[in-house]
């Protein structure tokens, strides 16, 4: 195993994130490592490293569905993990919200990361509508609080992957799964097999870190005017346009074999910026296999919506600080009430007080 | 007898459960208490039933937890709720009773069921019914007419209600924890109970409940309750402002706040001092930001607060009559030099709210923040200490 790759690590967490993991990995092969954790002690019992959290609190029983207790074992062993952790520049975890583990140990094992200085990207399913309010109710509320303290994540509703609700279940779960996987392995499969368009492994340190919130589809073609068939198919991705704000950067994996045309590769990329604006900061890299993509393309596109990036102002400029409080206000929403909009308002001689301050009373700001 | 107590508050950044214990007749002690974030609240007003749950299992968690510890068991079964939001209001109204003659204790008793008969909306819920002066006739501020002659008793009160389904929810939220609520407490009055002395009840004070979602005010004059109300404005719009400006993550915001910010400007040491933003992600470069720029963004927003207050109380007169002062509690109340803007802002003199009738909470760094739920555990024992063969029947479970 080269030292770039072994510089990431796929950490499974709860039972069903160490089921998808432990399936990426055994599809993917012996170059992708990995770590599976969990509150129950069961979890363990398959192949593979597994690191038991919350052993003292919860006695390996599992958190029951419980995202509280399963957030106190993991602040509580977390640190479990830190033997995995030598040498990594970046995690990808896999885990499944509505659950107690999932959730709960995610969030606090995404703090611990970043207290190491190791980004995290996160694939995240969400519970199929069957599952029931609760477990909706518990996985929303656990996507916002990994959505601010992650690098960057996904979150993948299972419904929307499974697509057919006639599908019988073993299907399901593997579509899921393949999902989920093709997403996963594009980071490992880009430094390990990498085309005449290289990403290292520090250019997708760099990439994933601050990228924020993400969505992701994994389209394929072959035979004549595949490029275009891909380009089409992207274009009319559902999941791929339903974003809630605009895309600020784009990744896009372009994997095939030999074959693959120079002219196949700039379709795709025009494609892709065509549809989804040209302002966003773009990245493509190619991966050529051609034992597994021979006659055929398939490409991985992750588009992301950034709330953290910031770029330098000079400092002390009108200018900058005419940018700066116009950011402010843009970043407040259309009514400036910002985390408060769906809150009661307080309204005090016809001022929305939720709005800030400074907004408010137009006062400027020394940066 | 020991008496036990457990009271829950569901803040809009902290849920904190806590246990007191005392002999009737005697001082209550805070035996164990802990709090986890909250989830689910914003602006003192629960929006996930299900995520406000968790934070009260989180906090029983705590408990047993210590509880096991210190070599003790227990399950807590219900307790006492202090509640806060925008939607609590507090309403006069005058209860009235004929004398024949003078005044008798059956009179008062009368009076008092007069006073209790203002009938709320159905969508709301009462808290508290807080007694002032008795007049008769037409000489007012009367503490004890019992004996004076006079024919048409009055006895002013304020009435303290909320809206009935946010404290649904909150009862929904903490059944969903196997707790049971008993009754629901108003925050600010109880941070009241727990932190003024009776000279200043007497001499005109202020209560300021500083919390994350909304900030409660209480004031008093002639040793009676003669205001009280919640401003929907709190320590989360300080941060929700600080994210705005300098476009952090909330959780940045708040550290900014709590670690960095001032809310005066203008102190020598601020003029030229530059903060550390640190970046959103391990890889996201730190920036730094004018220390003046923070302060200023803080500054603007507790002026705004104070006016709000300034002009609130203005308006029923009682500015001038605080000359006891100001006594800060909540969380909110640790935020740095907020105590001198009060002061600025505000005319008066501040102090900092400290339980003193309950023990048990001295070791906080800032007990301050602890004043609504050690007022709670003290109103328990005040009223029900002598009415209950366990204690109050808290707790499910026996000591082992």
């Amino acid at each position: 195993m080269s030292d770039t790759i072994s510089s990431m690590l796929l950490i499974g967490i709860g039972g069903a994130g160490c089921a998808m993991a432990r399936n990426i990995t055994h599809a993917f092969g012996e170059n992708l490592r990995y770590v599976l954790t969990d509150t129950d002690a069961k979890t363990g019992e398959y192949d593979g490293p597994f690191v038991l959290i919350g052993g003292d609190r919860l006695s390996g029983r599992g958190s029951g569905g419980d995202v509280v207790a399963a957030r106190l074992a993991a602040e509580d062993s977390v640190q479990a993990l830190d033997d995995s952790l030598e040498g990594i520049r970046l995690a990808i975890i896999v885990t499944s919200l509505g659950g107690g583990t999932g959730g709960g140990a995610t969030l606090e094992t995404i703090k611990h990361l970043s207290e190491r200085g190791i980004p995290s990207c996160v694939f995240a399913t969400t519970p199929f509508a069957f599952e029931g309010e609760t477990r909706q109710r518990n996985a929303r509320g656990m996507m916002t609080l990994i959505e601010e303290a992650a690098s960057a994540c996904f979150f993948i509703p299972l419904d929307k992957v499974v697509g057919d609700p006639e599908s019988d279940m073993p299907t399901a779960m593997r579509r899921a799964v393949e999902t989920v996987a093709s997403g996963v392995t594009l980071f490992w499969r880009l430094v390990e097999k990498p085309g005449y368009i290289r990403l290292d492994a520090e250019r997708v340190r760099h990439l994933v870190a601050g990228a924020g919130r993400g969505r992701f589809a994994h389209v394929s073609a072959h035979g004549e005017g595949r490029a275009a068939k891909i380009v089409d198919d992207i274009r009319r991705s559902s999941i791929l346009l339903a974003g809630s704000g605009p895309v600020t950067s784009i990744l896009c994996g372009v994997l095939a074999g030999d074959d693959l045309r120079l002219s196949e590769i700039g379709t795709i990329s025009d494609g892709i910026r065509e549809t989804f604006g040209d302002k966003a900061s773009f990245e493509l890299a190619t991966v050529n296999d051609d034992l597994t993509f021979s006659g055929r393309i398939s490409v991985i596109v992750m588009l992301f919506e950034s709330t953290h990036q910031e770029t330098e102002e000079p400092k002390g400029s009108e200018q900058a600080r005419r940018r700066r409080k116009q950011r402010a206000i843009l970043s407040a929403g259309p009514t400036g009430r910002g985390r408060f909009n769906n809150s009661e308002p307080t309204i005090w001689n016809g001022e929305d007080l939720d709005t800030p301050t400074f907004l408010r009373k137009n006062i400027s700001l020394e940066f | 007898m020991s008496n036990i107590y457990a009271a829950l508050e569901i803040g809009t950044t902290r849920t904190v459960l806590a246990i007191g214990e005392g002999e009737t007749g005697g001082r209550l002690q805070v035996t164990c208490h802990a709090e986890i974030s909250s989830a689910g609240v914003r602006k003192s007003q629960i929006l996930d039933i299900n995520q406000v749950t968790q934070s009260v299992k989180g906090v029983l968690h705590e408990i047993e937890r210590k509880q096991s510890a210190a070599g003790s068991s227990i399950t807590i079964g219900n307790a006492f709720l202090v509640v806060s939001g925008q939607h609590i209001k507090a309403d006069p109204f005058t209860g009235s009773a004929l004398v024949d003659g003078r005044v008798t204790e059956a009179d008062l008793a009368d009076v008092a069921e007069s006073s209790r008969t203002m009938t709320l909306p159905k969508d709301r819920e009462l808290l508290d019914i807080a007694d002032q002066a008795y007049s008769l006739d037409s000489l007012g501020g009367i503490s004890t007419p019992v004996g004076m002659a006079g024919r048409i008793l009055k006895l002013d009160t304020l009435h303290i209600h909320a809206d009935k389904n946010r404290i649904e929810d909150a009862k929904t939220a903490a059944d969903g924890a196997h707790l049971e609520i008993r009754e629901p407490l108003f925050a600010t009055t109880c941070a009241a109970d727990a932190v003024l002395e009776e000279h200043e009840r007497r001499n005109g004070a202020l209560v300021l409940d500083l919390g994350g979602g909304s900030t409660g005010y209480a004031a008093y004059c002639d040793g009676y309750l003669v205001s009280a109300g919640v401003i929907g404005v709190g320590g989360d719009h300080v941060t929700n402002d600080i994210a705005h400006a300098f476009q952090t993550t909330q959780g940045q915001a708040e550290l900014l706040k709590t670690k960095e910010a001032s809310a005066l400007l203008g102190k020598a040491e601020a003029a030229s001092a530059r903060v550390k933003v640190p970046g959103s992600s391990p890889l996201m470069e730190s920036r730094t930001v004018s220390r003046r720029a923070l302060d200023t963004v803080v500054n603007a927003r507790l002026r705004e607060l104070f006016a709000v207050l300034r002009e609130t109380l203005e308006e029923q007169d009682l500015l001038h009559r605080m000359h006891a002062g100001v006594v800060l509690t909540g969380g909110g109340a640790a935020m740095r030099d907020i105590d001198e803007l009060v002061r600025r802002e505000l005319g008066m003199h501040v102090r900092m709210g400290r339980p003193i009738y309950v023990d048990g909470l001295d070791d906080e760094d800032h007990p301050a923040a602890f004043a609504a739920i050690a007022g709670a555990l003290a109103y328990a024992h005040n009223n029900y200490a002598e009415k209950s063969i366990f204690g109050f029947g808290l707790l499910k479970g026996l000591f082992k």
